[in-house]
């Protein structure tokens, strides 16, 4: 079942929430506004996505990474989000390791029942794409730490 | 959910939009310190509440472009992260149109002026309905 860019929109409520945040009290959004708003913001992810693949393109890379979307924004003049951007994803990046330390302390430990090479071979399959990122990643270092 | 927090802004809105940065950051901060003590005992908070659009549905967005391969979960997450600064970017500045019109109330064509006068919203015209 393909979706077409135009089924897939952002939710509502949550749209509606960042522009609630991001005005003042006392002021309204009309229905018709709110919808161009979402409208607006898949369109700009379709077009972030396009520019941040063209650098992945150019790397020779076919997974798209933080680097290359930062690149984007750039390029998209949008820097002003870069240094916000940045923060978020440190936030991200040690919520995510915590998150891995835990899934790999539970492994240890079924390990210790079960047969350990049928775990191995379970453990590579799951960190594929984790390892996948990383090489690339560490290209594109400089770039994100900046 | 206890992790919305209403970021109190100025009452006066600078139409000069550098001015919004710092506000954009506070926010961001806000909403990071507040998760942080709800989650501090561990890896039980969901890296979806970081972002508050779901990474599911940007993920599924972003693959209906038939050049895009594959996408780190990293570069959902920005992307995301991008979009939440964006939808804020552009209410504010569609408000200034509104507050020139004396209105309270953003309409559909504070959101055309502002995507017609603002070049980074250039990628925009003629792409809504």
């Amino acid at each position: 079942m393909a979706e077409r860019p135009e089924d897939l929109n952002l939710p509502n409520a949550v749209i509606t929430r960042i522009i609630k945040e991001a005005l003042p009290d006392g002021v309204n959004v009309s229905k018709e506004a709110r919808r161009a708003i979402s409208q607006a913001a898949s369109v700009f992810v379709l077009y972030a996505t396009s520019c941040a693949n063209n650098f992945a393109l150019k790397a020779k890379r076919k997974t798209l990474n933080a680097g290359d979307v930062l690149a984007a924004m750039e390029e998209m003049e949008f820097e002003r989000f870069l240094e916000p951007l940045r923060e978020a994803l440190e936030v991200y990046k040690k919520d995510q390791k915590g998150k891995k330390e835990v899934s790999e302390q539970k492994r240890k430990d079924k390990e210790k029942k079960n047969d350990s090479e049928n775990d191995k071979s379970r453990e590579d399959e799951e960190e594929e794409e984790q390892r996948m990122e990383e090489p690339e990643e560490e290209a594109d270092e400089e770039e994100v730490e900046n | 959910m206890a992790a919305t927090v209403e970021t109190s802004l100025p009452a006066e809105i600078d139409s000069a939009r550098c001015g919004t940065e710092e506000e954009e950051n506070r926010g961001l901060e806000m909403e990071e310190k507040s998760q942080q003590q709800t989650g501090s005992t561990g890896p039980t908070v969901p890296h979806s509440r970081l972002s508050k659009l779901p990474l599911a549905r940007i993920k599924a967005l972003m693959k209906t472009d038939p050049d895009v391969s594959l996408a780190s979960q990293e570069s959902v997450f920005i992307i995301a992260k991008a979009t939440e600064l964006f939808v804020e970017m552009i209410a504010k500045d569609a408000l200034v149109y509104a507050q020139q019109g004396k209105r309270k109330t953003l309409q559909r064509k504070d959101l055309d002026n502002a995507i017609e006068a603002i070049d980074e919203f250039a990628f925009l015209e003629g792409t809504l309905d």
